[in-house]
């Protein structure tokens, strides 16, 4: 018998809602602190009505909602997952406002794609937008890496049970620390360090290329920012092609692969355990398919007869297979080069690289390498055990943080939530070739999507049918809080309806 | 049996309403989603190149090595570079519709920005360009000849076109971005609001930022 929720259990995940809308809305100074400085009235006011907004509707739901009970585990997914949407739905506005959107459902997908570090975008005449809506457009995917959840939970919570059940619906369960309202300020001080050493190097780098210093600096900031988040938003339309330079792409993409690691093992080599990063079966596994899939995607180019030089061929091949592994969707081609030059070999590789993913609790989204190293173990395993006597005990070790052992309750759910996502996938790019696309493209795109990596063949445009703008708005939210969460709102709602 | 019937009628009557409830939310919410603003008008956009940088993306290997000329809007800025680094400068080229009025300044929203990068060996062409399209300024509408490479050897591998000649054909400069009357009434009046909201809140918030500052020694349950 399914039971009905208790209004005391609106109220808690109304409230918890509230708070993290709160959140958002502070997040918001940052971007009309900006265009005051620029002296963008319009989009400070912009800003205004947006920030104001935020503040009504949170404040306004913890009045309403008042409660000083704690949140169940299912609770704790449902204001995980539900507060992604209401938080899509405010920062949407200033996006709306800007005049750079052709409807609210486009500024819709723009934020779901920032916040969710996919990297899509259907704003029009990115070249002539302002810097309070760029700054804007960065701290999404630089605050949505880290999960609207823990941002909540490093400034808005005294630290609750309910907290971590919260931490875990974003997508999250690794503990860097005892408590989650720590873990959630290691995560950023994580974020924070690495922002201040990647900007610094990255605007000197700027310098060196010829920019301004005002301008070297704004861009350095976002730069870094669409890079760790694996989000893959740039300041220009030209993405990656602006800058020319081989200095700036290698500490890009460093910064992009550094992003998509696990924060514990960030954790781990800050507090001394350096050899985290060889022992791990994420590193192990990340660097295989990397060294692996850039291969298949020069010998594409090279068929293709696309680089005259190897030099050439090895800069974007690899620039482009560690955007898509790590899940930014930094581009140093034009969009539509992946069909018109690259070829189909090079796309494919493209694409398994999409599927799957970075580290488990990063900014990155896909299968995560975690679950494809353990399904690789598995296989290999039981090949191994087929050839062993019946009565021999084959125990598979492996190494993440700690050493652990293989067992079948781990095998059965990885293949389960590989199962899930291949089969999604699939549905994305059948979805595509409903609307008239190519096979290929209309996957590539749909795999980008719910792989929150945002590289483009081309598909995403303003001018894309509204039903494929609604499907890759819900794959980019399913892909980043992956579908535990998502079961949990679709749970919850249904014992709306139907409980007793 | 009578109490069955009337727990079966309740159950019936609260589905309904909260499915009532929950098409009207969806309905408002899908009506403000496909409300658009009105669309481009890129028929009326005449591409002052024959061949334009969508041509040159689409058809890359038609053109690769080609001289061509090709007009657009200076945006971003110029990036000189030393010797070390190849020397030359960098500028990029948009030869879309928001090259004469861009969306800040009232023009029709008209897709994504299109153009092309190019190479100038010869500095000093570049000190032409006075203005950059950017947030509230139109840039110089520049015509350059030269070569277009789809994956220049000389510059791994990117896809840009070697000026041998630059012009200036129209001066850009500043276009304001208007603001709108109905933000300064409704921006105060929101903020004021938000206050309110605030005000009624500000004992639990002191109280919950006290308790950010407390020492945290517990495990999580």
């Amino acid at each position: 018998m399914i039971l009905r929720p208790s209004a005391d259990s609106h109220r808690v995940i109304g409230k918890y809602t509230g708070k993290i809308l709160v959140g958002l809305g502070l997040l918001m100074l940052v971007p009309l602190i900006c265009s005051l400085v620029y002296q963008e009235w319009s989009v400070a006011l912009d800003f205004t009505i947006s920030f104001s907004l935020c503040m009504v509707v949170g404040f306004g739901a913890q009045a309403f909602f008042r409660t000083e009970r704690d949140l169940t585990w299912s609770e704790g997914l449902v204001v995980a997952a539900g507060s992604w949407i209401w938080a899509v739905l405010l920062a949407a506005i200033p996006y709306y406002l800007s005049g750079h959107m052709g409807s609210y459902l486009d500024a819709c997908f723009d934020a779901m794609s920032g916040f969710t570090t996919t990297g899509l975008f259907v704003l029009q005449d990115l070249d002539h937008l302002s810097n309070g809506m760029n700054v804007w457009r960065h701290v999404l995917t630089y605050t949505g890496g880290q999960g609207i959840v823990v941002i909540a939970l490093t400034f808005l919570f005294k630290g609750t049970a309910g907290a971590y059940k919260m931490y875990v619906g974003e997508g999250k369960d690794e503990r860097l620390l005892p408590n989650v309202v720590q873990t959630a300020r290691a995560i950023w001080l994580v974020s924070i360090v690495y922002l201040v050493i990647g900007t610094a190097a990255l605007f000197v780098v700027n310098l060196w290329l010829g920019m301004s210093p005002a301008r070297g600096f704004i861009l350095a900031a976002q730069q870094f920012m669409g890079a760790w988040s694996t989000g893959g938003f740039a300041p220009m339309s030209y993405n990656g092609m602006y800058y020319h330079s081989l200095a700036a792409e290698l500490i890009i993409i460093a910064i992009a692969i550094a992003g998509s690691f696990n924060f514990a093992l960030h954790w781990a080599v800050w507090t001394g355990k350096r050899k985290e990063i060889f022992k791990n079966i994420e590193t192990i596994t990340f660097s295989i398919s990397l060294i692996c899939l850039t291969s298949v995607a020069m010998w594409g180019l090279i068929k293709m007869g696309v680089y005259e030089d190897s030099l050439s061929l090895a800069r974007k091949a690899f620039y482009i297979i560690a955007s898509g592994h790590s899940g930014t969707g930094l581009t140093v081609i034009y969009n539509r080069s992946f069909v018109t030059m690259w070829g189909p070999i090079a796309m494919i590789a493209t694409i398994i690289v999409m599927i799957i993913g970075g580290s488990a609790c990063s900014t990155a989204g896909g299968l995560k390498v975690f679950r494809v190293g353990i399904f690789v173990k598995s296989i290999l395993a039981d090949v191994k055990r087929s050839m062993l006597p019946e009565s021999a005990v084959l125990k598979v070790k492996y190494h993440h943080v700690k050493d652990s052992y293989l067992t079948d309750k781990l095998s059965k759910s990885v293949a389960m939530i590989i199962t899930l996502f291949l089969i999604t996938y699939l549905s994305s790019g059948f979805l595509g070739v409903l609307y008239g696309y190519d096979f290929t493209q209309a996957l590539f795109e749909g795999v980008s999507a719910l792989s929150t990596c945002g590289l483009s063949c081309g598909v995403t445009t303003p001018a894309m049918p509204d039903g494929m703008k609604v499907a890759y708005i819900l794959y980019m939210w399913l892909g980043r809080l992956e579908f535990l969460s998502i079961f949990a709102v679709g749970g919850y709602l249904y014992s709306v309806l139907r409980g007793r | 049996m009578v109490y069955k019937r009337k727990r079966h009628k309740s159950y019936r009557r609260r589905t309904f309403e909260i499915g009532i409830v929950l098409l009207v939310i969806v309905s408002v919410v899908l009506a403000l989603a496909f409300v658009k603003r009105p669309i481009n008008r890129t028929e009326d956009w005449i591409n002052p190149n024959i061949i334009s940088s969508i041509d040159l993306v689409e058809r890359p290997f038609e053109y690769d090595g080609r001289e061509l000329e090709f007009i657009g809007e200076a945006v971003g800025e110029r990036m000189v570079r030393s010797s070390l680094s190849g020397g030359g400068a960098w500028i990029h080229l948009n030869d879309d519709p928001y090259m004469y009025t861009n969306v800040g300044s009232g023009g029709p929203l008209s897709g994504y920005n299109s153009g092309s990068a190019v190479w100038v060996k010869d500095v000093g062409l570049t000190d032409a360009i006075k203005n950059y399209g950017g947030y509230q300024v139109r840039g110089d509408a520049i015509k350059v000849v030269g070569v277009y490479n789809m994956a220049c050897a000389q510059h791994g591998g990117d896809t840009d076109i070697h000026a041998q000649s630059l012009e200036v054909i129209a001066a850009g400069g500043m276009s304001k971005v208007p603001v709108d009357t109905w933000k300064l009434l409704v921006a105060p009046l929101l903020l004021v609001i938000a206050g309110v909201m605030y005000l009624i809140n500000r004992r639990r918030i002191r109280d919950e930022i006290k308790g950010l500052f407390k020492r945290r020694s517990a495990r999580d349950a």
